[in-house]
């Protein structure tokens, strides 16, 4: 048995501790609350899912709700002229406008692709990297409930400079989906002389083939 | 087996230094590819043995075991390269997940009996890759240039040599028994079997959303391998700007 003599020091650190504790206790629903990006994420990609797996949609229904959805959360002007690369600079006006118009219905087609796979999935923000003011990676894990597998990490990348949170780019993995589509679409222009009407009809033509059931 | 991959890596360096003489393109030479007519022509290669050997035999491993079964033997081989992990987690330095290696190989080659179950991941040690290729690159290795390697698929010299040392220091490898080729092939095939039996689906999608098939393979080939790398730790702050 310990002199009470003894006891009174630990039961000072833990006044102490407790005292420092409790504010800290007090203060969690603050800490926890997320930055912009994180809440963008949040709320929005979970509704993405929700779209994909709504069977009381039609194909149709689904394919629009989803893009709609898509293409207001998606900077997606931003993201095509990055993936022309160096091409953006020499190809005309015109076609870089075209360009812009038919890698929107593709990026439609191959975000629905991509998230189709992922529907009995619920995503779980995790936390954010700032890279800059306005940029942001957001990460998450999409847990499978039905599976023993470990979640997939899925990254998003925010930018809010345009005074919205917008997603520029999308990694599973650690595989981000913006440069590899960069990487494609410059080599696939390099072997066509630079010619950007060419890309336009090929990203055409794999649009419509997305769109159809496989 | 060893004498085999070296064989194959050689003829590949044989392949590409008679190519070397074909100037590359700007565009390949600026996504450090400049082997890339070889490159493609072994993709298409790689693609017909795909189709018209390995996709079969895969649907047959689908039909005749089930799911339970192909989890079982994908575990098996991923017991089989533990050592190798072992030895590649010590040359990168890191000694916490060379301790999950080998109490992953310790548990799983008993409890697990010969490595067909996992119990190490049930009570919290899952499983991780690491090759020398990686080990490489954290010692400071350069890729080098972008290959296609026969058989093999996306490579460069860094994950060859890799691939040729990991075939070496395998210590189910060192065995010199009678059979030791039979041993080594049925190795080699199921896990082909087992790796193609888990992409299958990927890689159709992969083929489907392309515009340019080979350099998407090219980008995923490098971007897996330097998350793979980094043993997924973030590197946010290496992105490009948009």
């Amino acid at each position: 048995m310990r002199p009470l003599t003894d006891m009174a020091p630990t039961r000072r650190a833990l006044l102490s501790a407790t005292m420092f504790v409790l504010p800290l206790l007090a203060a969690g629903p603050a800490a926890a609350a997320t930055n912009p990006a994180e809440s963008f994420v949040n709320d929005n990609i979970q509704k993405g899912l929700d779209i994909l797996r709504d069977k009381k949609l039609n194909t149709v229904q689904r394919r629009d709700q989803f893009e709609t959805l898509l293409l207001g959360l998606v900077d997606v002007r931003r993201i095509a002229l990055f993936t022309l690369g160096q091409y953006r600079r020499s190809a005309p006006p015109e076609d870089i406008e075209a360009f812009v118009n038919a890698f929107k219905n593709y990026a439609a087609a191959a975000y629905q692709s991509y998230f189709s796979k992922y529907t009995n999935q619920t995503l779980k923000v995790t936390g954010s990297t700032q890279r800059t003011p306005t940029d942001f990676i957001v990460q998450t894990l999409l847990v499978d409930p039905s599976t023993s597998q470990p979640p997939a990490e899925v990254d998003f990348r925010v930018r809010t400079d345009t005074g919205k949170p917008v997603l520029v780019d999308v990694a599973y993995q650690g595989i981000w989906l913006s440069l590899e589509q960069r990487d494609q679409f410059v080599a696939f222009l390099g072997q066509n002389n630079g010619n950007v009407r060419t890309l336009i009809a090929h990203l055409s033509e794999l649009a419509v083939n997305l769109g159809k059931p496989t | 087996m060893a004498k085999l991959k070296g064989l194959v890596v050689g003829l590949c360096g044989l392949v590409l230094a008679g190519c070397a003489t074909t100037p590359p393109s700007a565009e390949a030479l600026a996504a450090n590819d400049p082997y890339e007519q070889t490159n493609r022509e072994m993709l298409r290669l790689n693609g017909k043995i795909d189709r018209y050997f390995v996709i079969p035999t895969v649907g047959l491993y689908f039909l005749v075991l089930p799911e339970g079964g192909r989890r079982g033997v994908h575990n098996f081989l991923g017991n089989l390269a533990l050592p190798t992990i072992f030895v590649n987690d010590m040359l990168q330095g890191e000694v916490s997940r060379a301790g999950k290696s080998m109490w992953r190989l310790v548990l799983n080659s008993t409890i697990g009996i010969a490595g067909f179950w996992d119990p190490a991941a049930k009570i919290g040690i899952p499983g991780h890759g690491e090759d020398f290729g990686q080990t490489l690159a954290v010692w400071g290795v350069e890729e080098g240039p972008y290959l296609v390697l026969p058989f093999f698929g996306p490579s460069n010299p860094r994950d060859a040599t890799g691939l040729a040392v990991d075939t070496a220091i395998d210590p189910t490898n060192q065995i010199h028994i009678k059979q030791h080729l039979w041993w080594a092939g049925a190795r080699e095939y199921f896990t082909l079997l087992d790796l193609r039996s888990q992409t299958y689906q990927t890689v159709q999608g992969i083929q489907r959303n392309s515009v340019d098939y080979y350099s998407s393979l090219r980008n995923f080939y490098r971007q897996f391998r330097n998350e793979q790398i980094r043993n997924g730790r973030k590197q946010a702050l290496d992105l490009p700007d948009f």
